[in-house]
């Protein structure tokens, strides 16, 4: 039998060409360089914001552990916790502020995989908008959620009756690094996203990685009195420069034992840095190269 | 610059497109042209090559070897004027499921440069053209899968694109919604937009296009209008549908000495070659009838591009022949 049959030309097509047609709106403005990437990235940026309201339980995600743990260890295990120098409230607060914004890389990287795998990402970098403002807008959108899942911690914490002793200069600082932070952390949750094959796979990295990363980065308990591995990990945990940096600058306790809780304010600061310039450029390459194939 | 200005390239022109995933070849050396003003179905099974050829051809992938022009435009040094001339809709509605039919068009066309105003009025137009008005205002997650290809199609077509690329508009669908869908690309079609689809349905191919290219392994296999691929396939046939196990078992019995027949067991059909036509759909009623068997169906078919492909590779299209089946009679 043969196996093909002569590809015919169409006889009755390439007639009047009609790229034009009857169908025809208002021609759109076409818009350049940097007024097209912020106008794009505030119309995809806007469609993240709007989505918060109608997925409640997507906050929820955010600020359901850090109110349970809040819950367990004031409540639960609290009284059998004893730091030296301060109030056991006082210590686990900032802990949890620290161990929050570590989960935002999880939060972050869960939304864009499902952005990714619904196709509404591919559905966009085949249109003509600006590549950079689409990982833009995915990275504000999360961040602004974070933002907000932090709000709530925090608010939470006050009314259980944290008492945060701020001088002004702390809470500009304190302030700066928590929106570092979370720009880091959420880059990498932008880039751990785009790297699994789906959402289910990026909240089992956050439970085997972020998650233990998170409790023994002196979150609950001090980290002088872990055992020798853990406290070995913890000395290089960047999650650890945040429990002790947001714990030193609101409650001015101090830890020492490793150059990281010497120097926390700086450690801190070195790691988003550091996770920026990784995550970034990563982030970049990843998203302008093939997406899922 | 100025190509795009003229007529004379197709919409679509690849030439030794070729994109592998490791060890495997998704697409493999494909030719294709698609010119202007028609409507091409890329026709194959799953894992043919369809959705990567598409995928390069809407900037989302590039290719590995050859190259593939749209509009006029490189698909990877021109990648931007592509993306202006071509609207894609991928095998899954890719809508924003957390905003409304409405707000995901707005958006759309929000990000093609309209102003607010000017957005919300398209997208009115287009709600109404769409027939999406009843259910504008539900977030996309809540709509179903006809719905959301609704508000898929009238999306893509907020800048009346040179090239419109479905990839496998009805694939999911119920029969209905799939009607709807076919209604609607109708009426694209008759306003003459260039049209590439991709489907696994034969049905689909044969109602919507006016020249078929079958692709298996990345490769063509075939292509021409419907009829000519059908023609190749030669004769009708008479397909005879029983109504149980039992009764399947004594038609083929029956028929077998008399016509040149094909069991298809799993659907409990006995396929009659009928090259005198009606006359021998009049035959084979005959036979059933005196034999008294219990059958549901009888009826004089044309060739399908099941048939064809069949004819033409050697194997059976998609691996469901129930799928077959039930796009043969939808």
């Amino acid at each position: 039998m043969s196996t093909s049959i002569p590809t015919v030309p169409d006889p009755g097509f390439g007639g009047p060409v009609r790229f034009g047609g009857p169908v025809r709106f208002g021609g759109p403005v076409r818009f350049g360089g940097p007024v097209r990437f912020a106008r794009d990235t505030l119309l995809l940026t806007a469609r993240h914001l709007r989505a918060i309201p109608r997925v409640p339980e997507r906050l929820l995600d955010v600020t359901i552990q850090p109110v349970v743990f809040i819950l367990l260890f004031l409540y639960v295990f609290g009284s059998a916790i004893h730091v030296p120098g301060i109030h056991y409230k006082d210590y686990l607060f900032p802990g949890i502020i620290g161990q929050s914004l570590a989960f935002g890389t999880i939060g972050a990287g869960v939304a864009t995989s499902n952005d990714i795998t619904e196709g509404v990402i591919d559905r966009f970098r085949s249109m003509p908008v600006n590549r950079l403002s689409i990982i833009t807008a995915q990275m504000l959108g999360q961040f602004c959620e974070a933002l907000l899942g932090m709000a709530i911690v925090v608010v939470f914490g006050l009314i259980l009756g944290w008492t945060p002793h701020l001088t002004a200069g702390h809470a500009i600082l304190l302030g700066a690094l928590v929106l570092l932070a979370m720009l880091a952390f959420t880059w990498a949750g932008v880039l751990f996203g785009m790297l699994v094959r789906s959402p289910d796979a990026m909240q089992g990295i956050g439970f085997i990685v972020v998650f233990p990363l998170s409790f023994m980065a002196g979150t609950f308990v001090q980290i002088s009195g872990m055992a020798a591995i853990p406290r070995t990990i913890a000395d290089w945990d960047p999650i650890a420069a945040l429990v002790a940096s947001v714990r030193g600058l609101t409650e001015g306790f101090r830890s020492s034992g490793s150059w990281q809780l010497d120097h926390p304010e700086v450690a801190m600061a070195l790691w988003c840095l550091a996770l920026i310039a990784i995550c970034v450029p990563l982030a970049l390459r990843r998203f302008n190269r093939t997406l899922a194939g | 610059m100025f190509s795009a200005m003229f007529d004379s390239d197709p919409a679509i022109e690849t030439h030794d497109l070729t994109k592998r995933f490791g060890a495997f070849t998704a697409v493999d050396g494909l030719d294709l042209s698609v010119d202007v003003g028609t409507v091409v179905a890329l026709l194959g099974p799953n894992g043919a090559g369809k959705t990567t050829t598409v995928r390069i051809l809407g900037t989302l992938t590039r290719p590995d070897g050859g190259w593939a022009r749209v509009a006029g435009h490189d698909v990877v040094s021109e990648a931007d004027l592509v993306r202006r001339a071509i609207s894609l809709t991928g095998q899954f509605a890719a809508l924003d499921k957390n905003l409304t039919a409405r707000e995901n068009i707005i958006l759309m066309a929000r990000l093609r440069g309209r102003s607010a105003r000017a957005a919300r009025s398209v997208a009115d137009e287009l709600i109404e053209r769409f027939e999406v008005g009843d259910f504008r205002d539900r977030l996309v997650k809540n709509l179903s899968g006809g719905e959301r290809r609704r508000v898929d199609l009238a999306a893509s077509l907020i800048d009346r694109p040179q090239l419109l690329v479905l990839d496998e508009p009805t694939t999911g669908l119920d029969p209905r919604s799939r009607q709807v869908v076919w209604s609607t690309i109708r009426e694209l079609v008759a306003d003459g937009v260039t049209l590439l689809l991709t489907t696994q349905y034969l049905e689909e191919a044969d109602a919507l296009a006016d020249r078929i290219v079958l692709i298996d392994h990345g490769r063509e296999i075939a292509a021409g209008t419907p009829a000519q691929l059908k023609a190749r396939v030669g004769e009708q046939r008479v397909d005879v549908v029983a109504a149980d196990g039992a009764a399947f078992e004594r038609l083929t019995a029956t028929l077998a000495p008399l016509f040149a027949i094909t069991e298809l067991r799993e659907q409990r059909t006995v396929r009659v070659a009928a090259p005198d036509e009606v006359a021998d759909l009049a035959r084979v009623v005959d036979a059933v009838q005196r034999a008294q068997i219990q059958i549901d169906e009888i009826a004089l078919r044309q060739p399908t591009l099941d048939d064809a492909f069949l004819a033409l590779t050697g194997k059976p299209l998609a691996g469901d022949p129930h799928h077959a089946a039930e796009e043969a009679l939808a």
